[in-house]
């Protein structure tokens, strides 16, 4: 467990010492300082409306970063021929790529807790106390993001930084657009078709069912059993995903 | 209780390094089509040696160094490192690698980076302070320990990267091309590393081009030339086994007759050189002509023409992997 420690801290450390990653925080803390202003050019509920722009900047921004992070993850390590020193050390490939996971989730949960806390200041200066939904918000937040990154480790253990960025974003993509595909086999003629998108279906991550924006935003109540559910099949997919990448990591040869 | 798991060596008798019908074959291109990196290579390192593994570029030194460390996966044979199957990664808790070329995290200082591998080895934090600290001076790093490596110069990156490979006081240490990157001063620090661990009783296999510091501190070598084992042994038999002629020195009377190359003359001094088996022939002709033998001198060829003559009988290796000096022998051979 330390060994795995250890892989988890250095890859923490490199990240926080990564200029892109504060370029992009800084930019989602302008977008979250910026959504005061939409305010101001806003007709109607202008309460709701600063919370959804802000809340979308958290989302948004830790997805981006989730996504950037997790395709250079495992990718990097081997263009830099880092891993020769790593994988010759008394430690199993999964220890190696289960570290760098746990590196990158600590990272992540860094930023979001700090876009959090900007977020909680510009409420409280704006709006008063948040909701307590908001919890919700950030737990389920927090595990689309693992299984983001757990995608993104799968596909950079096997392919160029091109082909992982392109499959990764077809991932986050398709999961946030996975009840369509469900609806859209429903209102097939076809059998066929009915059965393939029920098959995707389930096959493909649904992303939707970690957004509870919608509800955060109204400050409608979230049920603990839909997020302790979400939370469920979130950690599912995640480790069968990661199963999956440390079975191809398991594999190959370093060159 | 552990049920299934690698072969492992049991009892002490076990070498430091053991390869067995070790092959690797590469597949690439649209259709796959097969290379062969290495062909059944059988290899044995005893403990307490220096083993120096030579060849040219892309003979299969490095492919084999990462078969034993099970960065690439053999596609035949086995390894033991310490009686260990390499299969098993607790077989590297006591071994020591330095990759060729090392590029290690820019972000680290040098003891940060140092810190960060002994963690690796579980190496308890008392002792990690303490090793990080003699293994950066040992190195002549400890002035630039807060230094983040991303400011290192080549020279030392690679004198950092040897620190790592000796930061779990390693019974074996594998090192890839230790010397490449390294000035005359640098080198000599290295070369003295791995001598003082020859004095520790420990085992270093190392793989190099630097023909003159191999034959200079290796105990015994392995040639490897397209992925073959061509030559293993100590470098004295090696390279006596080599020798192709030898040069005598004589006084001679008129009318001597003897078959050999004669090199120079000079009044009655011959230079002869002569065929290893010829030489008692000569001498007791010689003697028995009433003249006398000034001096006989064996030609012993040098690791480098022994690496070269492999190089030409193979008919590969020789254009592909031409070192300096190959290329500086070769002119020497012609002129």
């Amino acid at each position: 467990m330390n060994r795995i420690w250890a892989i988890a801290m250095n890859t923490y450390r490199e990240a926080i010492r990564d200029r892109v990653l504060f370029s992009l925080l800084f930019f989602g803390a302008v977008v979250l300082v910026a959504s005061l202003v939409v305010r101001e050019i806003t007709i109607g509920d202008q309460e709701k409306v600063v919370r959804g722009v802000a809340q979308g900047a958290i989302s948004l921004f830790s997805s981006i970063i989730a996504m950037f992070l997790g395709i250079g993850l495992v990718r990097k390590e081997l263009e830099r021929k880092t891993i020769f020193t790593i994988a010759s050390k008394p430690i199993s490939r999964w220890m190696f790529l289960l570290g760098k996971y746990l590196g990158l989730l600590f990272t992540l949960a860094v930023n979001i807790l700090l876009m959090l806390a900007l977020y909680v200041l510009l409420m409280l200066l704006d709006q008063g106390l948040p909701h307590s939904d908001l919890l919700a918000f950030t737990v389920l937040l927090f595990v689309e993001l693992m299984l983001l990154t757990a995608w993104a480790t799968l596909f950079s253990t096997y392919s160029g930084p091109t082909t992982a960025t392109a499959f990764t974003l077809s991932v986050f993509v398709i999961g946030h657009l996975a009840d369509d595909i469900w609806l859209f086999g429903q209102q097939a003629d076809h059998e066929w078709i009915r059965k393939l998108s029920e098959i995707l279906y389930w096959l493909l991550p649904n992303f939707e069912i970690f957004n509870v924006q919608p509800q955060t935003v109204h400050e409608l109540p979230i049920a603990l059993g839909y997020v302790l559910s979400a939370t469920g099949y979130g950690l599912g997919y995640t480790a069968a995903v990661l199963a999956l990448a440390v079975f191809i990591f398991q594999k190959r040869d370093f060159a | 209780m552990k049920m299934h798991g690698p072969p492992t060596r049991h009892g002490k008798d076990f070498s430091a390094v053991e390869i067995k019908g070790l092959g690797k074959t590469y597949y690439s291109g649209f259709w796959k089509t097969p290379h062969v990196g290495l062909r059944s290579l059988d290899l044995n390192v005893q403990k307490g040696e220096i083993f120096g593994f030579i060849g040219p570029n892309g003979a299969g030194k490095t492919t084999t160094i990462k078969c034993m460390l099970a960065l690439h996966r053999p596609t035949a044979g086995q390894v033991f490192l310490l009686g260990k199957n390499a299969r098993d990664p607790d077989s590297r808790r006591k071994v020591g690698f330095l990759p060729e070329r090392p590029f290690f995290y820019q972000h680290l200082t040098a003891s940060e980076f140092l810190d960060f591998y002994a963690r690796l080895f579980a190496i308890p934090r008392n002792q990690r302070v303490r090793l990080c600290g003699e293994l950066l001076e040992k190195v002549d790093l400890a002035h630039v320990a807060d230094v983040p490596l991303g400011r290192f110069s080549k020279g030392m990156l690679q004198r950092a990267g040897v620190a790592q490979a000796l930061i779990n006081e390693p019974e074996l240490v594998i090192l890839d091309e230790p010397m490449s990157g390294l000035d005359p001063l640098g080198r000599m620090l290295v070369r003295d590393i791995i001598l003082e661990q020859r004095e520790l009783g420990r085992t270093v296999f190392f793989s190099s081009h630097i023909l003159s510091d191999v034959q200079s501190i290796c105990d015994r070598v392995g040639l490897i030339v397209a992925g073959e084992l061509k030559a293993m042994g100590r470098i004295d038999t090696l390279i006596d086994r080599q020798i192709k002629h030898v040069d005598c020195t004589i006084d001679v009377p008129s009318g001597f007759a003897f078959k050999g190359e004669v090199v120079a003359r000079q009044g009655h001094e011959h230079l002869l050189r002569v065929p290893p088996e010829k030489v008692e022939e000569l001498l007791t002709k010689v003697m028995s002509s009433g003249g006398r033998v000034i001096q006989v001198q064996p030609a012993r060829m040098t690791l480098e023409q022994v690496l070269v003559e492999e190089l030409g009988k193979t008919g590969k290796g020789a254009t592909r992997g031409s070192t300096g000096s190959d290329a500086a022998h070769r002119e020497q051979t012609r002129t």
